[in-house]
């Protein structure tokens, strides 16, 4: 047997196949995601669903009605794409107006309600779906066995990649196409209707993700999760190649994929985390992307702030009638809910620090909670230390994490950042799979309470209520001065008007650290306390979905505002408890929660109220706020 | 470098793939004087302005300031040293207030920046500060309102308040009057020429009248190169630049 550094040259080019079948639905997804992108602004979130829906679309359409692969990889796309059509036509048309923000938020939900809907119906368990008779067998290279399909998934995929390619930068439409997303006002002139052809333009895009859905069908098994972990990679993949040009998206998304084929030949414990750590070097030396040709432009935001209304007194107020609430909840509520509502309040309010007020929206939070509890965990079971030395442990562990990620991704705004933290805390998520302390599957269990300050028995529910209240109310006081100090004064103009403020002399990347390392020692501080408290600490809180929890929160109560993570953590946590029973309909809600929000309901739940209120009081001119919560960006669509 | 000069660009240029919106300029802004950059539209005044603030980084060439080689600096780097611009398109705070967005700008110099637990309230010094440029540039009667509900006169008000909060030593203007009314721009003028006392200050303007009564020196760009530089009434006189301004000239 031939060897090649130490790995068996079978064992090589199989993985290298591997990689290069991965690689091409790296490039595909990237690919539809760069088009979308470019057309309409929109991080089509939904992308990895629609991908699934795919799948499984042609799963059932064999199941249920015999039609077989052939017709299939027809079909599907044109099913699929019609639902984005839809789509495109009666919801993600309202969004062009906003930031971009919103489009990735929205598209989040919706790929939330897809996955639940689908895992209601059919369980999350994958389904296999086999080969088609023409492309069964396989040949024999001489160094490797190359089976049938695997050969036909690449070369389809490089056709369908290519053709885009061509149609987009060589042909009339394409030239329409490029320069409706330069001007969509002059391209209307000239007689052609941009806003279909954006509807045309999303379609194909989701056609493409199904078809690359059933050309994977019967590669990986075809299930509802699917799409989810493979969009992050791919988000991975935009950001590493940057998402300046379509031959870009293609070439990093085959190049991705040949890495982690090497990287699973020669050292497998890598292999899922390698795409991360070539996105994290990419940052580092390229932060606009191998292809991305200039950083994305610094978006101007409009905002209205609950801080800038209250005064400080008011708002101490407000805090002490909070206090003074959730010491006497114990006497009517069940204790335990509220205990890990105010862990889940401390955690969005750290996010909403970041995102509401330095407007850096994280999609990677999950990393920070989840990581201190590993380490609070760990640190009072195995090294016996007490609670609160545990809890610092993790919080400073929280805190190193955080620093080292915003380093690297504060170099990107807006969806990029976005996308970057998302992908670190995917990173964070293998680690946690694979590290030896963590207990991988089953996590952290057992964990001492112990006795705070070696005197204070934790294990009795009252001290252990009154150690819980003690943190949240300490975290939240904390954020509400830095918020409303001169640094959260800075943190507030930067996200307004990045450039201004720069021209002011304020180095900006370093108050956005800075505010972005103590949102993650605040998270961790609210993880460490979670896993003492709890005594677990699991995959679920590494996991993106609890990302997405964070989102969801804060949105819901209302981002920006100081008592909206709050009363959205509450909410949240309420309707986890309270319907536990519905199981993955859960999702569904929190998926179209998600919709709703973003579409009617931007300013959240305290947002809202807060302006009803204001719209209320005696005066009316002090009404007159900007009615979006972030301003139009740009417009792609005529009227 | 000679110290003598408040900015001095050297053969500077800067390149948008493959278009030079300012090509191989030389340009001096003397300390103590009132000068304007004019030129048609896309001359690269803003260009200009861009680079010798260090918003955008030169394709090639070299910027000093009093002397120094600051080429490789920030932007903030740069405006710690006093040199600070304001936008052609106007640049305030919009989520903030009036006064906020003047706090803001004072906290800096006050060494106030990094506090994060502070109350900006409770800062005697920037409080009496904000007051003052409030009165100044009769900003009162709206110091509470969101700047981004403000009329454009009146951001632009409130944008050169903020950049005068922080006493530049070289302020570069990038069109101070575009939008305002004809009262408006006789009281900025006024204020300009009495925040010039002991500065140095580049403008580019499209207000001939402006000009005239404001500047000592006047340099003409056209398509990224200086056609003329010298005292208004010298430079203005040229055919070649009445040409050029007017858009009829070709060369
Ligand atoms: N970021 C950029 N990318 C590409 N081209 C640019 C960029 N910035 C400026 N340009 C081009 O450089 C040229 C000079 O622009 P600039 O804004 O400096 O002109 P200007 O003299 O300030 O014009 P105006 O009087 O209209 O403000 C223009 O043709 C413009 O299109
Ligand atoms: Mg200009």
């Amino acid at each position: 047997m031939t060897m090649i550094l130490g790995v068996p040259a079978a064992v090589l080019f199989g993985q290298l196949l591997l990689g290069l079948i991965n690689g091409a639905f790296y490039a595909m997804l990237s690919l539809g995601l760069a088009v979308i992108f470019g057309m309409m602004n929109i991080v089509n979130f939904a992308h990895g669903a629609q991908y699934m829906l795919g799948a499984m679309t042609a799963w059932l359409l064999l199941t249920y009605l015999g039609i077989g692969y052939w017709w299939a990889l027809l079909l599907v796309p044109l099913m699929v794409g019609a639902s984005g059509l839809l789509l495109e036509r009666f919801v993600l048309r309202r969004l062009y107006r906003l930031d971009h923000l919103y489009g990735m938020l929205l598209t989040f939900g919706l790929a939330l309600v897809l996955q639940g809907l689908l895992t209601n119906a059919f369980g999350s368990s994958g389904q296999p779906y086999s080969i088609p008779a023409e492309l069964m067998g396989g040949r024999n290279l001489g160094f490797m066995f190359l089976p049938n399909y695997r050969a036909w998934v690449i070369a389809a995929s490089l056709l369908v990649c290519l053709t885009t390619w061509y149609v987009i930068e060589r042909t009339r439409l394409g030239a329409y196409l490029r320069a409706a997303t330069e001007n969509p006002m002059l391209v209307q002139a000239f007689g052609i209707r941009v806003p279909r052809m954006i509807m045309l333009t999303y379609g194909a895009g989701v056609g493409l993700a199904a078809l690359a859905g059933v050309l994977a069908a019967p590669v990986y098994q075809v299930g509802p999760t699917m799409g989810a972990d493979l969009i992050i990679v791919v988000f991975a993949v935009v950001v590493i190649g940057g998402m300046g040009s379509i031959m870009g998206s293609i070439v990093t998304g085959f190049l991705v994929g040949l890495i982690e084929g090497l990287t699973k030949a020669f050292y497998p414990e890598l292999s899922s985390t390698v795409v991360f750590v070539v996105m994290a070097v990419v940052l580092m030396v390229r932060p606009a992307g191998l292809f991305g040709s200039k950083p994305e432009q610094a978006q101007n935001h409009r905002q209205v702030l609950d801080g800038a209304s209250t005064s400080p007194r008011t708002q101490t107020i407000q805090f002490l009638v909070m206090a003074a609430l959730f010491a006497a909840a114990p006497l009517v509520v069940y204790p335990g809910f509220m205990m890990k509502a105010m862990l889940f309040a401390l955690f969005a309010c750290a996010f909403n620090l970041i995102a509401g007020y330095g407007k850096l929206v994280s999609f990677g939070h999950a990393m920070f909670l989840g990581t201190a509890g590993y380490v609070s965990g760990h640190a009072a079971k195995s090294w016996g230390l007490t609670p609160e030395l545990a809890v610092l442990a993790g919080t400073a562990a929280a805190a190193l994490l955080g620093l080292a990620s915003g380093w690297l991704a504060i170099r990107r705004s807006g969806i990029y950042f976005a996308m970057v933290t998302l992908a670190f805390a995917q990173m964070i998520y293998f680690v946690a799979l694979q590290a030896p302390f963590t207990g991988g599957e089953d996590g952290l269990q057992a964990i001492p309470r112990g006795h705070l300050f070696g005197l204070i028995d934790l294990s009795r529910p009252a001290n252990l209520y009154g150690f819980v209240l003690a943190i949240f109310l300490g975290g939240f006081y904390l954020i509400m001065r830095v918020v409303g100090s001169p640094f959260g004064l800075v943190l507030r103009g930067i996200s307004d008007h990045e450039t201004r403020a720069q021209s002011l002399g304020l180095e900006t990347e370093r108050f956005k650290l800075v505010a972005f390392t103590l949102s993650a020692a605040l998270s961790g501080l609210a993880g460490a306390t979670k896993a003492i408290t709890s005594q677990i600490a699991t995959l679920v809180d590494v996991h993106w979905s609890m990302s997405g929890e964070v989102l969801l929160m804060t949105f819901l109560g209302g981002v920006g505002t100081l008592f909206g993570p709050v009363v959205g953590a509450f909410v949240v946590v309420a309707m986890q408890n309270y319907l536990a029973a519905l199981g993955q309909w859960v999702i569904v809600l929190h998926g179209t929660i998600f919709v709703l929000c973003v579409l009617i309901f931007r300013r959240g739940i305290v947002g809202e109220a807060s302006l009803l209120l204001r719209r209320w009081s005696a005066r009316p001119a002090a009404a007159a706020h900007p009615a979006a919560a972030l301003t139009p960006h740009r417009q792609p669509a005529g009227h | 470098m000679d110290a003598g000069h408040a900015l001095q660009a050297k053969s500077l240029s800067r390149e948008f793939g493959g278009f030079f919106a300012v090509r191989d300029v030389d340009f001096t802004l003397h300390r103590g004087s009132i000068q304007a950059v004019i030129g048609p539209n896309g001359a690269g005044k803003s260009t200009l302005f861009n680079l010798l603030t260090k918003h955008i980084a030169p394709s090639s060439g070299e910027i000093f300031h009093e002397g120094d080689d600051v080429t490789g600096l920030s932007m903030p780097a740069l405006a710690k040293r006093g040199v600070v611009r304001s936008f052609q398109i106007s640049a305030v705070f919009a989520s903030l207030t009036v006064r906020q967005n003047l706090e803001l700008a004072l906290l800096r110099p006050a060494g106030s920046a990094w506090d994060l637990l502070g109350r900006v309230t409770g800062k005697r010094a920037i409080a009496e500060r904000a007051d003052a440029l409030l009165e100044r540039f009769e900003l009162g009667e709206c110091a509470e309102s969101l700047a981004g509900n403000l009329s454009y006169g009146r951001k632009r008000v409130l944008e050169l308040a903020t950049t005068l909060a922080l006493e530049p030593r070289v302020l570069l203007l990038d069109e101070p009057m575009a939008g305002l009314g004809r009262e408006d721009i006789g009281r900025v003028t006024d204020l300009i020429r009495e925040v010039g006392e002991g500065r140095t200050i580049l403008l580019v303007e499209h207000n001939m009248k402006v000009v005239a009564d404001l500047a000592d020196r006047i340099t003409v760009m056209v398509r990224g190169r200086i056609l003329a530089e010298g005292p208004y009434d010298e430079v203005s006189a040229r055919a070649d630049v009445v040409a050029a301004y007017t858009g009829q000239g070709h060369d």
